[in-house]
């Protein structure tokens, strides 16, 4: 049973302080959607709101078309995967995973199959005996997922689940989560503060600030081709130059910056470019020339730090400090004068702010 | 040198317990074995005497009791003010701490005032006319029991209330998502988890009663006798000294086996410790 | 968090706390009666019992005799307790683990005992005097509560600052002065708290040192009240209770209450 999540203009507060307004969401059947953003900005809100520790001051949230928003947290059956596992501690591994099916009423034979097929599933099958305390943190975060899971509730939601784990089993999870969310077809909410985290495991990702949806779209589009300059810094577009249209001619349009700076750039790689807009590009997608004679952005360069793949320089220009890369087989001494080229593929184009 | 400034330092407090502690109790218990009948000799004619046994049994009777009613009443009442909103929180956690702090002459005095002859209780229940007489409750068990209730629930309230605010947030929403209603999480998450705490407040309940002194003078007087009370008679009525260090010796095995076997029982029952 | 409680929950807190405050209040109303004996609610209201308390040879002298020995004992407390606790938590691998359970004997040993056996070995054989045995006996009693509450602020004392210090050139007893102690305060100030709040109010030692001619308020109390029963005794208690409430208040500025649930 796959259904679909509805977040219609909901707004919460905590004493006199507003976190969310009127914010709306709605997510697919068997969809996953990550909430990303940092602390504060309203994902962890979002999340409560949806499980029933948070009562909304207005709106509504619909599961399958079934109002739940005044429904106590208890009656949701909602799976939730807590970024502190909070297994309980009293309990052994199986009876954790148990513990939802025995509020459900469901018979000690049977209970205790589930349990033993769902440990199986997350490859625990040898730990049913043990306390938490004697688990490392995957398992306990396994455990923390059998639990939620063997509940089939018809919508799971992730609080941060990953954050505790280090770097090579975090990646590792997360292949495990989005595979068992997969085969369930499971609804699914994600909420992380992690980008790499979220734009991998996610079919679409919201980015949240200050209690609003910033942009809500694939990975993929995220990162090409944010909608506007918060998404863009977020996703790591760290040169954002403001320019007008001076002239086109045919898909070719010329375009002044600030300071004077003139580029010509093509409609055939940035799509449809308005008479005002703020040219967005990646530190790799600046690349660094000595030739001062090309068209680009007149700079300075200053300190050149060392990437690996590329040499990076921060860059005194017209329109204000920018950051570049420059190949590894030239590097150039701080002070040189050079040109920055916008290099289409990792450059893009937003509306003025 | 890390060693020797360690000892150093804790010396004066070491020499103070010893001496004036470790000493004079190591030789009150000592007084009491040796005699000229016989090593164990006090201790048999202490139970020996009908009424002595009768007063070490209402003693256990009395504090077991008040453990059990203020642990029953501590813990419901810890957990309300745990799931109270913040303000009310600190208001009730006042509450709970005034009494305390207050002597516990002061608060067994105002249980005469409630539970005397005059008292009251007893006028307020003649003026609606439920009694023709007034009623004896001073110098009753249930009297003595009630004004240790009153003295040492709060004791109990702030004990697991640190334990109930111990517990974290998420295992009680963890429990919620997975369809507990709150009766549910109440006694599947948060009384097991309470255990530790349970047994800790029911150790101090249970030893602070047992060797009480001024609550049982004052309410119980003569016919409600107990441990404390006796050893007092023994030791500044009668003057036998032997007689009241057998009953320091009683109270101070009882006591201490409870607390060290009650204390390990929680330590192993505590998941949260681990 | 939705925080359901049964109202069934609520009345029956409702009803302990009415249980706890409740005789305090009836004590407060009776010290306020104008009439010679104990009664609540009072006739007629007056203060009359207050300045009585004043006129009572033994209640002024045991009142005196009670603040010195808090005072006296407390300080005593917190001058071998602090060294005490600083060790046990800053040398804690090189001292052994029994140390920290002898300074709470004081606590697993039942006060009347403690007392009993004070009266024999200090009063009596060695002869000491009232006072000093008094000293004694309160000094043993708060003492675990300075060791356990300085102990508890030094746990989240972070020694390194006090080896910066070092490091930087002070002395280390200026750095135990100047670095450590300040940041150890509040423990200290609720040690000094609890230590006099727990003295002020002993019977169970006391009643076994207290003698003729020297004795301290609540076993002036006790006594009285076996002999009379009139609002005098209901009017000391609420001086004691307003001690209290100073002493709270002075928590409350100072700390906030929530320490007193750690």
């Amino acid at each position: 049973m796959t259904v679909a999540l509805t977040i219609d203009n909901i707004s919460a507060q905590y004493g006199q302080t507003k976190v969310l307004e009127n914010l709306s969401l709605d997510i697919a059947p068997g969809e996953l959607v990550s909430l990303l953003g940092a602390s504060g900005c309203g994902k962890t809100t979002t999340l409560r709101l949806i499980a029933g520790f948070l009562q909304p001051t207005a709106g509504r949230i619909l599961l399958g078309g079934a109002d739940l928003t005044r429904l106590p947290a208890h009656a949701r059956n909602i799976g939730l995967v807590f970024q502190n596992y909070a297994l309980f501690p009293h309990l052994s591994v199986a009876d954790n995973v148990g513990f939802g099916l025995k509020q459900r009423g469901i018979t000690p034979d049977l209970r205790k199959k589930r349990v033993a097929a769902m440990l199986e599933r997350v490859g625990l099958e040898a730990f049913g005996e043990r306390l938490p305390a004697a688990l490392s943190g995957g398992q306990k975060q396994r455990v923390a997922l059998a639990r939620a899971l063997v509940i089939e509730p018809p919508l799971l939601m992730f609080d941060e689940p990953l954050s505790n784990l280090d770097a090579k089993l975090r990646v590792d999870m997360r292949v495990e989560i989005r595979q068992l969310q997969r085969a369930n077809g499971t609804t699914s909410v994600y909420v992380t503060h992690d980008q790499e985290e979220a734009f991998s495991i996610s079919d679409r990702v919201a980015i949240m600030h200050q209690g609003r949806i910033m942009q809500l779209d694939t990975p993929e589009t995220l990162y090409r081709r944010p909608a506007n300059a918060f998404v863009a810094r977020f996703v790591g577009f760290e040169n954002l130059i403001p320019m007008q249209v001076r002239s086109r001619a045919g898909s070719s349009v010329v375009a002044e910056g600030p300071g004077g700076v003139q580029l010509t750039l093509s409609q055939d790689s940035y799509g449809k470019i308005p008479d005002s807009f703020v040219l967005a590009c990646r530190a790799e997608g600046l690349s660094v020339s000595t030739d001062t004679n090309i068209e680009g952005i007149p700079a300075t360069l200053g300190l050149r730090t060392y990437l690996g793949r590329a040499y990076q320089y921060q860059a005194q220009t017209p329109a204000g400090p920018l950051i570049a890369h420059g190949a590894l087989s030239s590097p150039i001494e701080p002070g040189t004068a050079a040109r920055l080229v916008p290099e289409p593929e990792q450059c893009t184009i937003l509306a003025p702010e | 040198m890390k060693r020797f400034a360690g000892w150093l330092l804790s010396a004066p407090a070491i020499l103070v317990v010893v001496l004036c502690l470790v000493v004079p109790v190591t030789l009150t218990i000592v007084a009491t074995l040796g005699g000229p009948t016989g090593v164990f000799a006090p201790y048999l004619s202490f139970f020996a005497s009908g009424f002595r046994r009768t007063v070490l049994w209402r003693t256990l009777q009395v504090s077991l009791l008040t453990t059990a009613i203020a642990l029953v009443i501590g813990f419901l009442t810890a957990y309300v003010i745990s799931r109270a909103p913040g303000w009310l929180k600190s208001i009730l956690i006042i509450a709970a701490v005034f009494p305390l702090l207050t002597g516990v002459v002061v608060r067994s005095f105002a249980w005469l005032i409630i539970l005397g002859k005059n008292g009251i209780l007893n006028s307020a229940l003649l003026s609606i006319g439920v009694i023709s007489q007034p009623l004896t409750m001073l110098y009753t068990q249930g009297a003595v029991i009630t004004a240790m209730v009153y003295l040492f629930v709060p004791l109990m309230i702030l004990t697991l209330s640190g334990v109930l605010e111990s517990i974290p947030d998420d295992l009680l929403q963890a429990s919620a998502s997975l369809g507990a209603k709150p009766s549910a999480t109440f006694l599947q998450v948060i009384l097991p988890l309470s255990v530790p705490g349970l047994i800790v407040g029911a150790v101090l309940v249970f030893t602070g009663s047992f060797t009480a002194y001024a609550t049982p003078q004052l309410i119980g007087g003569e016919s409600q006798m107990v441990m404390g009370t006796l050893m007092y008679q023994q030791a500044m009525v009668t003057f036998d000294w032997v007689s009241a260090s057998t009953i320091a010796t009683i109270m101070v095995v009882i006591t201490i086996t409870v607390v060290l076997l009650m204390t390990r029982v929680a330590r192993r029952l505590n998941p949260l410790a681990v | 968090m939705t925080r359901s409680v049964h109202p069934a929950l609520i009345v029956l807190a409702g009803l302990v706390f009415i249980f706890l405050v409740g005789p305090l209040i009836i004590v407060v109303g009776a010290a306020l009666s104008n009439t010679t004996y104990l009664t609540f609610p009072p006739q007629g209201l007056s203060l009359r019992w207050f300045s009585k308390i004043f006129e009572i040879e033994a209640f002024r002298r045991t009142m005196v005799t009670s603040l010195q020995l808090a005072l006296l004992s407390t300080a005593l407390a917190l001058l071998v307790g602090i060294p005490a606790a600083y060790a046990l938590n800053r040398f804690r691998i090189q001292l052994p683990g029994w140390l920290s359970t002898l300074f709470v004997l004081p606590v697993l040993v039942p006060e009347l005992v403690l007392g009993f056996s004070l009266l024999r070995s200090i009063a009596v054989d060695l002869d000491a005097p009232i006072f000093l045995s008094l000293v004694i006996g309160h000094t043993l009693l708060v003492l675990p509560y300075v060791v356990r509450v300085i102990s508890a602020s030094l746990a989240s004392f972070d020694f390194s600052i006090e080896e910066a210090a070092i490091s930087l050139g002070s002395p280390p007893l200026k750095s135990f002065f100047t670095i450590v102690l300040p940041n150890v305060r509040s423990g200290v100030i609720a040690a000094f708290i609890l230590c006099f709040i727990t003295s002020i109010n002993d019977v169970s030692i006391s009643i076994f040192l207290t003698g003729p001619g020297i004795s301290t308020l609540p076993i002036q109390i006790l006594a009285h009240v076996e002999q009379f029963f009139d609002p005098t005794i209901a009017s000391v208690s609420v001086l004691l209770m307003a001690l209290t409430v100073g002493v709270m208040a002075i928590v409350e500025r100072t700390l906030g209450l929530t320490f007193l649930t750690k």
